[in-house]
């Protein structure tokens, strides 16, 4: 019992980062298209730059952090989408993905290259420890790592449905057409959640590294876990992968435990085929009426 | 037509890719007035309001609103100089609330207009099924409610014209014709209506002008009743029996 609570609340720290990764999966792909197959190093990433700033400038940690996020809101946000998204997307959805799946590799060989092959600690933003609760030890940094995804995921539900900023954005998503009809600027609600995007993977990557540890290949399993999320969710809702995303941490975090840890990744893989077999959908999800 | 036309286009050439569809498309818009367009599938009567409205580029052609040229606009200028469209079928935010919707009706705007709640709540007072669902999302509303939503959220800038494509498609007859009754009551306003009717006969029944279209030329432009009771028209869109007016 005194495990499984801890797991429990380990499980929700995970569950909340992944649904960080996956809301912003969700928008992109909302807006345009996108299936951002470098979702997983967009939250490796931020880390590795906070950190070689921090080597390389010998700036103070805090410095180097909003440094890095910065220049990732920049590169990963602005440039991401008139780089890469804007001149693929012409050529079609497909293109566009594998295009995002070589922007992965190369993120996460130029992490390795240009700043360490081995992991780095990285610096709890939140307090070390534990607490007794039930009589189970509980990581205090576990659950300010919830508390911070969560609330970054309600600011953000709230700017979507009570700001007529976060409403036109929506509308953008829904229906890119008719907003243009209306006088929405498209191209500008659809950067914004670029910016968003970029913005949830960096909040994302500082809460995990310290958990994680920094390292290059950290994209592969938070990326599959934000895609797994997304796809349980509904793929197009703000809570459906938030949903999600608790659903993949906790069946992760309780399958290494009582299953096996060598299996850990393979147990949410299985939560996805199940799925998109009986329920494809997702959750909250609405069946997409496409037409062409 | 004594007054100055609301709307000119003048050889206006546009297409989708290396396809041309409007080659040349020429005619007016009398204003404060109701114009109905009718011609065959594949005419380019879409074409013309996605042209007009700067959803197609127009390759060549001038299109003057008011006097003053409007040719390839952005949608959100051409609203704010006082057109509005409403495309043909269903064109909601889903999930959003039904005022939600309406207030996106605004968005051209910007911040310049203090009165928008007034607007919204004026809008709702037209269309009493649509303040019944105020705060139910919109894609629950029926196909009906849905096209009131669209119009409602069309007028409320105050468009001196609009252009609407379609009204009828999926309506019930009832609501057919107080779509149509609502569309006169704002030509008595002295707003101008462009509209496309698959439903030529009782478009035209309701409307001031009738504009023929074939293969994105003006074959014909008179008096409604005119076009209405023309031999030609009559076989060639109208339908010479009621079962192939369905097509």
């Amino acid at each position: 019992m005194d495990q499984f609570l801890q797991l429990l609340v380990a499980g929700l720290a995970t569950g909340a980062i992944y649904a960080l990764a996956a809301i912003g999966f969700t928008l992109v792909w909302q807006t345009s298209q996108t299936i951002n197959f470098a979702q997983g190093e967009f939250v490796m990433l931020p880390a590795i730059l906070a950190l070689a700033a921090r080597d390389l400038l010998h700036l103070p940690f805090w410095a180097a952090a909003i440094l890095a996020t910065v220049v990732f809101l920049l590169l990963f946000g602005l440039g991401f989408k008139r780089f890469l998204v804007d001149p693929m997307l012409k050529h079609g959805v497909l293109p566009l993905a594998i295009a995002t799946m070589a922007l992965s590799i190369l993120m996460k060989e130029g992490a390795k290259d240009g700043y360490s092959a081995q992991a780095a600690q990285f610096p709890s933003l939140v307090p070390e420890g534990t607490f007794s609760l039930l009589g189970a030890a509980v990581s205090l940094r576990d659950v300010a790592v919830f508390v911070v995804a969560i609330t970054a995921i309600v600011a953000l539900q709230l700017f979507v449905t009570r700001t007529r900023l976060g409403r036109t954005m929506q509308a953008t998503a829904q229906n890119p057409t008719v907003a243009r009809i209306l006088g929405v600027r498209v191209e500008r609600m659809i950067l914004l959640t670029f910016l968003i995007n970029a913005g949830l993977a960096v909040l994302a990557s500082y809460l995990i590294s310290p958990i994680y540890l920094a390292k290059f290949s950290n994209g592969e399993v938070i990326g599959l876990s934000a895609f797994i999320a997304a796809i349980v969710g509904g793929f197009n809702q703000v809570r459906g992968a938030l949903a999600g995303g608790f659903i993949v941490g906790l069946v992760d975090n309780l399958a290494a435990a009582y299953v096996s840890s060598g299996y850990r990744t393979a147990v949410p893989l299985g939560l996805l085929v199940v799925f998109i077999l009986f329920k494809p959908e997702g959750l909250l999800g609405r069946r997409e009426e496409r037409t062409v | 037509m004594s007054e100055e036309p609301i709307l000119k286009v003048e050889g206006l050439v546009a297409g989708y890719g290396k396809m041309t569809i409007l080659n040349g498309t020429t005619f007016e818009v009398p204003k404060g007035s109701i114009t109905t367009v009718i011609g065959p599938n594949g005419a380019g009567k879409s074409t013309v309001f996605k042209t007009l409205f700067g959803l197609l580029r127009a390759r060549e052609g001038r299109v003057e609103f008011a006097g003053r040229d409007v040719t390839n606009l952005e949608p959100r200028a051409l609203l704010e100089a006082g057109i509005c469209y409403v495309p043909q079928g269903r064109n909601i935010f889903p999930e959003l609330s039904v005022f939600h919707n309406i207030e996106l009706g605004g968005i051209a705007a910007g911040r310049g207009l203090s009165d928008m709640p007034a607007r919204i709540e004026k809008a709702l007072d037209r269309f009493p099924a649509l303040r019944e669902k105020r705060d139910v999302q919109a894609g629950t509303l029926s196909g009906g409610q849905q096209k009131q939503l669209e119009i409602a959220r069309g007028l409320l800038l105050d468009p001196k014209l609009i252009l609407i494509d379609e009204p009828s498609i999926g309506l019930s007859p009832l609501l057919v014709e107080e779509t149509f009754r609502f569309l006169i009551e704002q030509r008595n306003q002295g707003v101008s209506i462009l509209m496309i009717e698959q439903n030529a006969r009782s478009a035209l029944a309701m409307s001031d002008w009738g504009l023929v279209l074939e293969l994105g030329q003006t074959r014909m432009f008179d008096r409604a009743d005119i076009i209405l009771n023309d031999p030609r028209v009559g076989q060639l869109f109208l339908g010479g029996s009621l079962a192939e007016t369905a097509a």
